[in-house]
């Protein structure tokens, strides 16, 4: 995953940019990162390896998820 | 498909990997083989739904590279999440009313590995216009159960991937009050109703709420349903659970439910499922008995799975790749 799109998912994560997928299991993640952050804000860098951990588990799946975060715009 | 007691006999005598729903009557018939199946009497097949007691629903399994069924009880039914294939899918059914069910309902979210695997299945039921008795059935073995979860796992070709999704015909207000329940559980009397503690049967009557409107929460914009079952004596209950730091609202009011429903499945007609399932309230509440549901066919369900336990949902697996 490049850098460009791993600062766009920490601003998913954050609330800051909006990103609905198709897939159902990668929402529900999201959700929870969503949680986690904000009852610990120091937990980023677990979040973000539960979504690289996601991402890199369903190559398939998560190639649109992907391409539809990186033209996100801020 | 819909199929004959004769023609789902035949599948299995030739070998193949099945699921299979049906009213008991049938199921216990079938012969040992390689299949999993619950009760339920409510189909959607090709032709639209139906209540029926001499046909099966059928799907013929012909994507995994390999296939394993084992059952499980309440005490290690989250073993699924350590038995089940690397790159694979899961598929349970659970009857309703049993305890594993109950479990399942009340911790899957909190298991952490259960969203790195595709779980997808079924809550097992009965017709709703006698007494009965759900269960599940384990082909291999020839038994069946009503207090145990049968599961099949797929064990999927490399580049092969099964997603899980929803259909939903509700959706929350926003500018709803949020409603927040003290515990992860059942049925509930009390909650907080945007941070002010209520009794949640007189919220439901200061509202004049439809009981047929679910409980939404919002997880990033899919909608997971809770619905309930009753509201007896200040004690509300639901067919899944209401979670604890979980954000919910009530459904905004559909007016056309049969139309709503249609609506949403022609806008996902271009999708290719290998399996769906559909809530039995939805099937009641919508009239879907005699409507075509293309290409959303399979069992009505006293419950549905979408990795966790949920409620008035068409829920429905493509194997993508």
């Amino acid at each position: 995953m490049d850098e460009a799109v791993k600062e766009k998912i920490q601003m998913v994560l954050l609330g800051k940019i909006k990103y609905r997928s198709s897939n159902l299991a990668f929402n529900m993640l999201i959700s929870k990162m969503q949680k986690k952050l904000k009852s610990d804000p120091s937990s980023m860098d677990s979040c973000m390896g539960e979504m690289d951990e996601f991402l890199g588990k369903y190559p398939i799946v998560a190639k649109v998820d992907l391409a539809n975060i990186a033209a996100l715009k801020e | 498909m819909i199929k004959t007691l004769e023609e789902t006999i035949s599948l299995i005598e030739d070998g193949k990997t099945l699921h299979i729903a049906a009213d008991d009557s049938l199921l216990k018939k079938l012969p040992k083989g390689s299949w999993i199946g619950g009760t339920t009497p409510y189909l959607i097949g090709d032709e639209g739904g139906l209540l029926t007691k001499d046909r099966l629903f059928v799907n013929e399994i012909d994507f995994a590279e390999e296939v394993k069924i084992v059952t499980y009880g309440k005490y290690n039914v989250f073993q699924i999440v350590e038995e089940c294939y690397d790159n694979g899918l899961t598929l349970i059914i659970m009857p309703f009313g049993s305890q594993v069910a109950a479990k399942y309902a009340k911790e899957a979210p909190e298991v952490e590995e259960l969203i790195m695997h595709p779980t997808v299945g079924w809550i097992s039921g009965y017709d709703l216009a006698q007494p009965g008795e759900a269960r599940v059935y384990a082909g291999p073995e020839g038994k069946s159960y009503t207090d145990r979860a049968v599961v099949m796992y797929f064990r999927l070709p490399e580049g092969k991937s099964a997603m899980i999704n929803l259909v939903n015909i509700f959706e929350d207000d926003k500018n709803d009050p949020v409603i927040r329940f003290h515990d992860s559980d059942l049925s509930v009397r009390s909650c907080t109703v945007d941070g002010k503690e209520t009794l949640f049967s007189d919220y439901i009557d200061y509202l004049g709420i439809d009981s047929k409107m679910p409980l939404v929460a919002d997880h990033n914009g899919s909608y997971i349903n809770t619905s309930i079952k009753s509201v007896e004596n200040g004690t509300v209950s639901f067919y899944a659970p209401v979670f604890k730091d979980i954000e919910y609202r009530f459904a905004k009011k559909v007016e056309d439910y049969e139309g709503e429903f249609r609506k949403k499945t022609e806008e996902e007609k271009e999708r290719k499922p290998f399996f769906s399932c559909n809530c039995i309230l939805n099937y009641n509440y919508g009239n879907l008995s005699g409507k075509k549901m293309d290409p959303f066919t399979g069992p009505v369900t006293f419950g549905e799975v979408a990795y966790q336990l949920i409620n008035q949902t068409l829920v429905y697996c493509e194997i993508l790749g």
